[in-house]
């Protein structure tokens, strides 16, 4: 029973690892007020160029790093349309998850089923990893996870919530029209932060690529990065609570793993669904019990529109 | 000198000539794309208008991608209409057929009666697979684009585990696919069956529902401005919810009709996706139900085109990259035609410097 429990928890760091980077991002871009759905473009982008970054320098972290790379590109594209353009945030989102997953299919088609020449290595923390079940399922996989699960998250948290900047920069979300007036630069926080969160969807996608899975095919991303988006609803778009829903949803595809290894008397492809039908249960569930209005207050006021210097 | 000045209002010819260009510059960046990895791009091009257009198989094989991306394509336009995003077509697609396919596999009788069972069955498929994201978006104002895209990998999860475990043909041991549906859509001439003529009509019919009736008024009131709609008295939620079922519905007679028509059984991959590349339609024609069947039929030769550009190497994926291309630049188009770079009337006047 605690190898099970260890090995769940071992799969859903790893597999909400995935989700926690992307939601992270969209965390950002939504506290300056744009929807980017386009996340699982960007991820689908970020997990093929680490996978084909290793196989020339075969170092993970470089892989990442190209990763990131590649997202923040992607990101300022996205940026470039929706906050300099202000084009609609909607379509332009669509437009980069079909171009992302199209383009990162058709680039890596010569690497696809093949194992990932390098990924993270497994770290056993002296004496933390003798913890039970914690020990093994947490402090004895790759680096990255601290950086996941703890310094990412409250790093995040204490930016947007404790700082002077980061009251800007929900003031951009909520009012751009009152932070310009007080001498905010509007567009310029957009931008980089939109951009931020499609490098944020580039790692993701290179943890994916580089430590959950590790290796590359046709639609990997499977829908990772819708849940993601959904994840930032449901958050509350606080990046601690992102983080925990991530871990949850790693939970639930842990337990689809399990009960395929177990035999469990489920057919295999009702399990593979049941993170995408979690992810509906949970954006409808919580609404319905939720007072009239009250998810409508959490999100930033601005959230999907565009902002006009002009039209102040 | 010069002066950047953004306009309230464009004319629909401005409106369409910006996308007209959005969509050529999407196609010549492809084209460059192309040409940088060593193919002769015009002899690309010209291979696929010909195989397209130049015989009749090409002609059957252009309309047999034509009549799913009008029902695809005007699934998400009529969303549009009412201001939501229908984006799992792809999904609902999937249900019809699996609705079509039950009916046809199991269900006794002549043909024709199994084709209008199939044809019903479809559309209450595709309306299942919509009705719980069209209740919570009315009800509990969900984004209805997160449940309704997501609702595309069950659907696809679905038909995987229906080819492959109950309803798998045992004789074939190739592909995972259902037996052949029996009943099949009468024939236009070769391979090209009565599908595209239903899906043509159905794309008039809906036009002409939302330009001349009472309902589609409604629907076109709730569409621009919610509260107004709500406050002339409007039952928008009602409103909304048929919007999105009808939606549904319509990619699912699509998948039906895949079935019926063109594959004749049920099998993972069928879509094409269909269901996506069915919101490029509804953008391109700018959300209008009338104008859907033309940006299908141009959505159409670029599919062909990937299908055809097989033989050179080139996969399919590339074609699903330059439609999210096109769909970027149909989005950055639709601002920039708000824009207008004038001389200030000073300057020509020589007055000022």
């Amino acid at each position: 029973m605690i190898d099970i429990i260890t090995g769940i928890l071992t799969t859903a760091f790893l597999a909400g690892g995935v989700l926690a980077l992307a939601a992270l991002g969209e965390v950002l871009a939504e506290r300056v007020g744009v929807f980017n759905l386009g996340v699982e473009g960007l991820m689908a982008l970020g997990g093929v160029s680490a996978i084909i970054t290793v196989t020339i320098v075969q170092n993970p972290w470089v892989g990442m790093l190209v990763a990131i790379l590649v997202g923040l590109i992607f990101g300022m594209f996205f940026a470039f349309a929706t906050v300099l353009l202000r084009a609609n945030q909607t379509l332009c989102g669509l437009a980069l998850t079909i171009l992302g997953t199209g383009l990162a299919a058709s680039v890596g088609r010569s690497f696809a089923g093949q194992p990932a020449r390098a990924s993270f290595p497994d770290v056993a923390i002296p004496y933390l990893s003798d913890i039970p079940v914690l020990g093994r399922a947490f402090f004895s996989q790759n680096l990255l996870v601290y950086v996941i699960w703890i310094i990412l998250p409250f790093a995040i948290n204490f930016l947007l919530f404790k700082t002077r900047h980061g009251i800007n920069v929900r003031a951009v979300g909520e009012n751009p029209s009152a932070a310009d007036a007080a001498g905010i630069k509007v567009i310029a926080i957009r931008f980089w932060y939109v951009a931020a969160g499609g490098a944020f969807a580039g790692a993701g996608g290179a943890y994916l690529t580089l430590a959950f899975v590790p290796s590359w095919s046709d639609e990997i991303t499977g829908g990772r990065g819708w849940i993601a988006v959904a994840l930032v609803i449901f958050a509350g778009f606080r990046p601690t609570q992102a983080v925990l829903g991530a871990l949850f949803f790693g939970v639930i595809t842990a337990l689809g793993f399990v009960g395929q290894a177990r035999n469990w008397p489920v057919p295999p492809a009702f399990l593979s669904m049941m993170p995408y039908v979690f992810t509906i249960v949970f954006m409808i569930v919580p609404a319905m019990l939720a007072r009239e209005g009250a998810r409508r207050i959490s999100a930033p006021a601005a959230l999907g529109t565009p902002f006009y210097r002009d039209q102040r | 000198m010069f002066r950047i000045q953004r306009i309230p209002s464009i004319s629909p010819l401005a409106i369409l000539s910006s996308r007209v260009i959005a969509v050529v510059s999407a196609l010549v960046v492809g084209g460059i794309v192309y040409s940088l990895r060593g193919f002769d791009v015009f002899d690309l091009g010209a291979n696929v208008i010909d195989s397209s257009f130049g015989s009749e198989f090409g002609v059957q094989d252009l309309g047999l991608l034509f009549s799913p991306l009008i029902l695809t394509g005007l699934a998400t336009a009529i969303t549009l209409r009412i201001g939501l995003w229908n984006i799992g077509g792809e999904g609902q697609f999937y249900l019809g057929a699996v609705f079509a396919t039950a009916i046809g596999l199991f269900v006794q009788g002549p043909d024709w009666l199994i084709l209008i069972l199939m044809f019903i069955g479809g559309f209450v498929g595709g309306m299942l697979w919509i009705l719980v994201p069209a209740l919570a978006r009315a009800y509990l104002q969900t984004d209805e684009i997160i449940t309704t895209l997501l609702l595309n990998f069950v659907a696809m999860l679905l038909v995987y585990f229906l080819c492959t475990g109950p309803w798998r043909d045992p004789h074939d041991t190739v592909t995972s696919a259902t037996a052949r549906v029996k009943a099949e859509m009468p024939y236009l001439f070769g391979d090209l069956h009565w599908g595209l003529i239903i899906a043509l009509l159905l794309a008039v019919l809906v036009a002409a529902m939302l330009a001349y009736t009472k309902w589609g008024y409604e629907v076109r009131l709730a569409g621009s401005n919610r509260f107004a709609a709500f406050y002339a008295g409007v039952p928008v939620r009602r409103r909304l919810i048929q919007v999105m079922l009808l939606s549904g519905g319509v990619a699912g007679i699509g998948g039906m009709l895949e079935v019926a028509g063109t594959v004749h059984h049920l099998q993972g991959g069928m879509s094409n996706n269909f269901g996506y590349l069915g919101i490029l339609v509804a953008v391109v024609a700018g959300g209008a139900p009338i104008a859907v069947p033309a940006a299908a039929l141009l959505m159409a030769v670029i599919l062909n085109g990937g299908i055809v550009l097989q033989s050179y190497g080139v996969s399919t994926y590339e074609v699903l990259a330059l439609t999210g291309l096109i769909l970027f630049f149909v989005a950055i188009s639709e601002q920039l035609a708000y824009y207008r770079i004038s001389r200030p009337p000073a300057l020509k006047a020589g007055a000022g410097a």
